[in-house]
């Protein structure tokens, strides 16, 4: 192989970046010119320090194993801000779902909220929980205080589909 | 006397007289606003106001834009009505506008010579924009001035000259051809000058061109073939231009044909010589990567398809024996081998040159860190076309120096030799292009196995289709290394290894590769010095040819008569070069169609009865207009300096005369010495402030 991270002695993984390539449907959605708009836009940036143009530019060049058992692609926010400002309609964002379904792929850990969604979602067919609301005044409502329907579970048909394609990963 | 002069006497017929303001004497003096640019710093009509007490001014104005139509108008309408007879306007540069005025000022029916710009943009406003009040006393002191000077000038006559309808190209590349097919086609006499023994240049030695991959050969040898054939084209390879002589309109040079010993109208170019040739010498075309022989053709498509004997390595020509070798002689079946020929002289009369002289290519051995030279498998990117080229060494085949194998891992180093303050400070404009295309000519011909990394600082596409191309290159998965390495290094086998920090994703990465393909810069050839110092073309600080003005005159030189093409003017693409000759072609053609030009009056003149004949202003003149020539009634050794007035460019250095002999018009000592006692004149005439 031609290239060697230095500060890692990593080298590029052109098996697993063939098939985020092959998620991706092909290059355009990497097709970076480092103008670095994605990272100065970046929701996660401040508090998490993801940078969206090292990852794009690291999976560019092959070096997506320490990428997929690091913490930093669980950082983004999913705002999709990046898709939206991209000058060459490049993707950051899927190149980090690309990154997190390959981190699944070899179970790798995945942040426990992740996980806590999961659940969520068997449970109540939605990424949150239903929460109570507080006002200014300090009264509390919920859904049936608001008169409002209760949300009903997914079937169990959704079930059953949503863990066969979690055994499958 | 104003009057007389006005009314249409030479300024020939009276050349040196001492300037005297006469009563008659009625200055407008019209102040330019220049929108803000004058006005947002200098208070104009206070200006006005003091302008109106200078002696012997009858109007003053001022105006938003002098320059406009309303604004011209003015001033016509005053010279009427007012009976002006000298006019100062205190405006912009008079690079910018000085000719317009003195176009209205003709119209009018006022000499146009007798117009005199102050500049209060370049000289006032813009450098003073933090200090109103003193740029307006700025101002003032330089209309002061020029109240002084313009009372004192002469009306000067153009004189017309007619002119040679031939032009001279020099140089044979894409540029020269351009030119010369354009000039040839709007009926001119072109002599086509090349120093090698066929017609090209560097477009020539390309693979395929960017941003479309047309195969160089493929667009440029039609080219080559019209312009041989063209009935208006005179073609003088293996030539050079070795000396200029005259001026604007009526150059005369000379151009020596170096001998080919090959007849030229016998070759029928069937190589038979060159494979009965037992001399090896490098092949210049091929980039010195392949041998050829010392009698041979200098490339596939060469125009004209002609042999040339290489007299530094023919044995015949080297040890002078007419016995050594001569196995060419025997093959040569059209009896076409002459190694009694000699140098030619040709000498030319034209109107108008278009200089085309092109560039060398940077000498990477000259930056250690890459190992150019060092390593074979370290090339520059014209070699890299040779090898990519089907015409070339390999066949087209890319193929490492090193081990005549195919790389499977290549890299490109951008900017080597240019945006670097050690040797070219200038961008070289075509390195990023070159690499990409370079890069996606790897992909298409090695597949996509190979690896391709471009290390680059920032990489510039900036023509029409080029960003385009640079997206196709990052689709066709080449690598774009952000960062320079430092150090290419050997790994004691056929590859090479470098470090390289990237700054996209913030790491230090090594990088192996079995061929570097360095992108060398374009560089000024010896050629453009030596054109330039028979021309006395001047150059920039780049040491490419400088253009009469960076943005307005940019095709032409800086001596009248004389256009600029190609890269011979700065490094250019293509695209740009067959543009720039195109228009270097219609510039010239612009100046000669109608058969005569004007020039310019503003030049030295001599006063016989002063000149010592001492010859300092003959050494000095970087224009040759100087002639020294025996004046009868002095005696019979006497020399006398006289101007030959079309070569003559009014810079003033002959004004080193010691005797006061020689001066240049409109710059006299007293025309000078008044704006002078002006500029240090405490008391100003009536009311003006003291300060």
């Amino acid at each position: 192989l031609t290239i060697t991270d230095l500060m890692s002695m990593a080298k590029p993984n052109l098996e697993s970046q063939k098939r985020i390539l092959a998620k991706l449907q092909g290059r355009e959605l990497m097709n970076c010119f480092l103008c670095i708009k994605c990272t100065s836009g970046c929701t996660a940036l401040k508090l998490l320090e993801l940078k969206p143009h090292e990852i794009e530019k690291l999976v560019n060049f092959g070096f997506v194993d320490e990428l997929a058992s690091s913490d930093i692609i669980w950082t983004c926010a999913t705002c999709l801000k990046c898709i939206q400002r991209c000058p060459q309609k490049a993707s950051p964002y899927h190149v980090i779902i690309a990154l997190r379904n390959l981190a699944v792929e070899r179970e790798a850990k995945v942040p426990e909220a992740y996980m806590k969604a999961v659940s969520q979602i068997l449970e109540n067919g939605l990424a949150e929980s239903i929460q109570k609301v507080t006002t200014k005044k300090m009264e509390n409502f919920d859904r049936e205080s608001l008169k409002l329907p209760k949300v009903k579970g997914p079937k169990e048909s959704f079930q059953a589909i949503f863990m066969k394609a979690l055994e499958e990963k | 006397l104003t009057q007389r002069i006005i009314e249409g006497h030479s300024p020939q017929a009276i050349p040196i007289m001492v300037p005297v303001a006469s009563s008659m004497t009625r200055i407008g003096v019209y102040v330019c606003h220049c929108g803000l640019n004058i006005a947002g710093v200098v208070d104009v009509s206070n200006v006005a106001d003091y302008a109106k007490a200078l002696p012997d001014v009858a109007v003053v104005k001022h105006y938003p834009y002098m320059c406009s139509e309303p604004g011209q108008r003015m001033i016509q309408d005053d010279i009427r009505t007012h009976k002006l007879n000298r006019i100062l306007i205190a405006t912009c540069s008079p690079r910018m506008h000085e000719e317009t005025f003195r176009r209205a000022v003709d119209r009018a029916g006022l000499n146009p010579y007798l117009v005199e710009i102050v500049n209060l943009r370049e000289h006032v406003s813009w450098p003073h924009s933090g200090e109103p009040e003193k740029a307006t006393e700025k101002a003032k002191a330089l209309v002061r001035m020029g109240v002084a000077r313009v009372k004192l000038l002469q009306p000067l006559e153009r004189q017309r000259v007619s002119v040679e309808k031939s032009v001279l190209v020099v140089g044979g590349g894409i540029a020269g051809i351009q030119a010369s097919l354009d000039l040839a086609n709007a009926g001119f006499k072109v002599y086509l000058v090349e120093k090698s023994p066929s017609i090209g240049g560097r477009m020539a030695q390309l693979d395929k061109t960017f941003p479309t991959l047309d195969c160089s050969a493929c667009i440029l040898t039609p080219k080559m073939v019209d312009v041989a054939r063209h009935q208006n084209v005179v073609l003088l390879t293996n030539s050079e231009v070795v000396g200029v002589k005259g001026f604007v309109g009526n150059y005369e040079v000379t151009v020596r044909k170096n001998p080919r010993f090959v007849d030229e109208a016998k070759c029928v170019g069937c190589e038979l010589c060159v494979k009965a040739c037992p001399v090896k010498v490098p092949d210049k075309f091929n980039e010195n990567l392949s041998q050829t022989r010392a009698v041979s053709i200098y490339s596939p498509h060469a125009v004209p398809k002609v042999a040339t004997v290489n007299p530094n390595y023919c044995l015949r020509l080297k040890t002078k024996n007419k016995t050594v070798c001569g196995k060419c002689v025997q093959a040569c079946e059209a009896k076409a081998i002459d190694f009694d020929q000699e140098p030619e002289t040709v000498a030319l009369k034209v109107g108008g040159v278009v200089i085309a002289v092109g560039s060398d290519v940077f000498d990477a051995s000259k930056m250690f860190e890459f190992g150019y030279g060092r390593f074979p498998n370290v090339i520059s990117n014209i070699e890299f076309e040779r090898i990519s080229d089907a015409s070339g060494p390999t066949g087209g085949k890319i193929l490492s120096p090193k081990n005549g194998k195919p790389p499977n891992s290549i890299i490109f180093v951008q900017c080597v030799g240019s945006r670097d303050k050690r040797f070219h400070e200038y961008c070289c404009r075509v390195g990023c292009m070159v690499s990409l295309k370079q890069a996606i000519l790897v992909r298409e011909k090695l597949g996509k196995d190979v690896s391709i990394y471009v290390c680059y600082n920032d990489l510039r596409a900036f023509g029409k289709g080029y960003e385009e191309f640079y997206r196709r290159a990052r689709d066709m998965g080449i690598n774009f290394v952000a960062g320079i390495p430092s150090d290419i290094r050997s790994t004691g086998d056929d590859s090479l290894y470098f470090d390289v920090f990237e700054s996209g994703t913030n790491k230090l990465l090594e990088l192996h590769a079995d061929l570097v393909v360095l992108a060398n810069c374009l560089v000024p050839s010896d050629d453009v010095n030596k054109i330039g110092k028979l021309f006395h073309a001047l150059r920039s600080a780049d040491g490419f040819f400088l253009e009469a003005h960076p943005k307005l005159r940019p095709l032409d030189c800086s001596v009248a008569g004389i256009s600029l093409a190609g890269v011979c003017q700065g490094p250019k693409d293509i695209p740009d070069t067959v543009s720039q000759a195109s228009g270097a072609a219609v510039k010239v053609i612009d100046l000669l169609s109608s058969g005569e030009i004007e020039l310019e009056p503003l030049k030295a003149v001599v006063d016989k009865d002063l000149c010592s004949g001492c010859r300092i202003c003959d050494a000095l003149c970087p224009f040759l207009a100087i002639e020294m020539k025996k004046e009868p009634k002095a005696g019979p050794e006497e020399l006398r300096a006289e101007v030959i007035e079309a070569m003559c460019q009014g810079c003033g250095l002959c004004s080193a005369c010691p005797t006061g002999a020689i001066k240049i018009q409109q710059y006299s000592s007293s025309q000078v010495l008044a704006q002078v006692d002006a500029a240090f004149a405490r008391a100003t005439a009536k009311g003006g402030t003291r300060r």
